[in-house]
């Protein structure tokens, strides 16, 4: 396999999924009005919170709405093609629920690859805009001066919690190998919410699984600390390295649970 | 109609289903469970050893506590079971009945109540022993939780119901039910006590119907609304009642008489 055949194919995937997302027009008001929802709401969350308060232990205004963006931001890459992608391998009525994974499997090309990337919901680039509107605002609020480093930082911890994202989401679509038709997902979403808050926010044991054990806490954290400029750098090699190493255990998962996959015929 | 002992056992027979599923319904539980849980942390911690809006820690505790109870007790699911039925056309089926079809959703809400009820009660049961919620219960304000909680539930169910009726006209109730969730989040008391809302959210709040379908009964059993507050929210829970009734009935007339399936 060539270096330029995933770029193709992933671009052949992009194209199939637009056409498909534009036969359904009317959609599109719907999603519109269901991302303004969002943005609004998180907003409201944050400013009724800090309306009572000025600060809660040691979070201010600005810096939480940080993280909002940050959840928002890679929300948005979340929907743009992990979880399309994933959800039609292990989502409710997904190919390993109904038993159409051969047919995957059958390709000539790597599965986790093709299990990653197939389907894209390219609306969610107007999520991403949204985010990047809730990070503009958290960034004036900081009233911090912005440097070159200092933006460096951040869009290299944004990237690094994209992958943190990634691997968590390709582990728990793992799992479904080994229970077929239970929905990991939903259990990811109710643990993913909770990093719409700083995680310094959370009672103790909780924190700890928000950073160790289901690291989502991670994900929204260290950017939004990137941002207001606020990172050791022994943070950003750690939350690297996490990133790095749980890729690689949610891809090994995945290829150990590949091997469990054994149909629906009977 | 009156035909109770079909109506009866058809609720048995859904809740017997149910449970069938019940990992799925547990998950679904849970993911209901995760909004309000989460500010329930944020606002405990944020009001640490003090008070914030004059709530303390173990207040905003047992207020989310019983709101987690209250929600999914009173939370509406007639638009993925009515809503369904008329879109796939097996209404038909229930149209032949000797009872209304009412009695088919009605079946569906206790079996799903009971089966969520499973999972709830004991995980805000273990939470409250963890996170020491702090209740000065009085015995009016317990008396007068149980009405509220009554008609919480007719109102969301009906308000639900009407909602899912609009099946009958449109596939696309979808925007609507978008706004009705961002609503029940932000004026029925789940992103903060109705209390603590900024004043033009807090009128709103008051007005609309979505608080008399969770967070009011919360407010009448921690004590937070005087008698003027009890009373003019029992009178706008039984008013937006009546409303939703009238668009039911209203909606239900017109919607089966033009209603036609095709296949079986």
């Amino acid at each position: 396999m060539t270096m330029l055949r995933p770029l193709k194919l992933t671009a052949l995937f992009i194209g199939a999924s637009a056409q498909h997302e534009l036969a359904y027009r009317a959609n599109f008001w719907v999603s519109l009005l269901n991302s303004a929802l969002n943005f609004g709401t998180g907003l409201l969350g944050v400013i009724v919170l800090f309306e009572q308060v000025e600060s809660v232990r040691g979070w201010e205004f600005a810096q939480t709405l940080a993280v909002l963006g940050v959840y928002m931001t890679v929300s948005a890459l979340r929907g743009l093609f992990i979880s399309p992608s994933l959800d039609s391998l292990a989502g409710m009525d997904g190919e390993i629920w109904r038993g159409e994974f051969d047919f995957t499997l059958l390709r000539p090309v790597d599965t986790q690859f093709v299990a990653s990337v197939r389907h894209w919901r390219l609306f969610s680039l107007v999520d991403l805009l949204l985010g990047f509107v809730v990070l503009g605002v958290a960034v004036t609020q900081l009233a911090l001066p912005m440097t070159l480093a200092h933006a460096i930082s951040f869009v290299l911890t944004l990237l690094i919690s994209g992958m943190l994202l990634y691997a968590i989401l390709l582990a728990f679509a793992s799992l479904t190998f080994w229970s077929p038709g239970f929905l990991f997902g939903w259990v990811f979403d109710g643990l993913f919410q909770m990093a719409r808050y700083p995680v310094g926010l959370y009672p103790g044991v909780l924190r700890l699984v928000l950073t160790w054990i289901v690291p989502v806490g991670v994900i929204t954290t260290v950017p939004a600390r990137a941002l207001s400029g606020d990172l050791p750098p022994a943070l950003l090699a750690g939350s690297f390295a996490l990133s790095a190493a749980a890729v690689l255990g949610a891809s090994v998962l995945f290829r150990t649970g590949l091997r469990r996959y054994a149909s629906a015929s009977s | 109609m009156t035909n109770h002992r079909g109506g009866w056992a058809l609720i048995q027979a859904t809740w017997l289903s149910w449970m069938q599923y019940r990992s799925f319904f547990f998950l679904l539980a849970f993911s209901w469970m995760i909004g309000p849980l989460i500010y329930l942390l944020v606002w405990s911690t944020a009001a640490g050893g003090g008070t914030v809006g004059g709530f303390s820690r173990g207040e905003f505790v047992a207020y989310y506590l019983i709101l987690i109870l209250v929600n999914q007790l009173t939370i509406s699911q007639t638009t993925w079971t009515m809503g369904e039925l008329i879109h796939n056309g097996q209404l038909n089926r229930l149209l032949l009945y000797p009872m209304s079809p009412v009695y088919n959703t009605l079946a569906s809400e206790f079996a799903g109540k009971a089966v969520y009820m499973l999972f709830v009660v004991p995980v805000s049961g273990g939470l409250a022993l963890l996170l020491r919620p702090e209740l000065h219960l009085t015995l009016a304000n317990g008396l007068a939780f149980l009405p509220a909680l009554a008609l919480a539930w007719a109102l969301s169910f009906t308000w639900g119901y009407w909602i899912s009726l609009l099946a009958f006209w449109t596939t696309r109730a979808d925007a609507l039910l978008t706004v009705e969730y961002s609503l029940l989040f932000l004026l029925a008391g789940q992103v903060a006590p109705v209390a603590l809302l900024p004043d033009a959210l807090q009128v709103m709040a008051k007005l609309l119907p979505y608080r008399y379908m969770i967070s009011f009964p919360v407010e009448v059993i921690t004590g937070q609304l005087d008698g003027a507050g009890l009373l003019t929210g029992f009178a706008l829970q039984i008013g937006w009642l009546v409303v939703a009734l009238a668009i039911y009935r209203f909606l239900w007339r017109r919607g089966v008489r033009r209603y036609t399936a095709i296949g079986g």
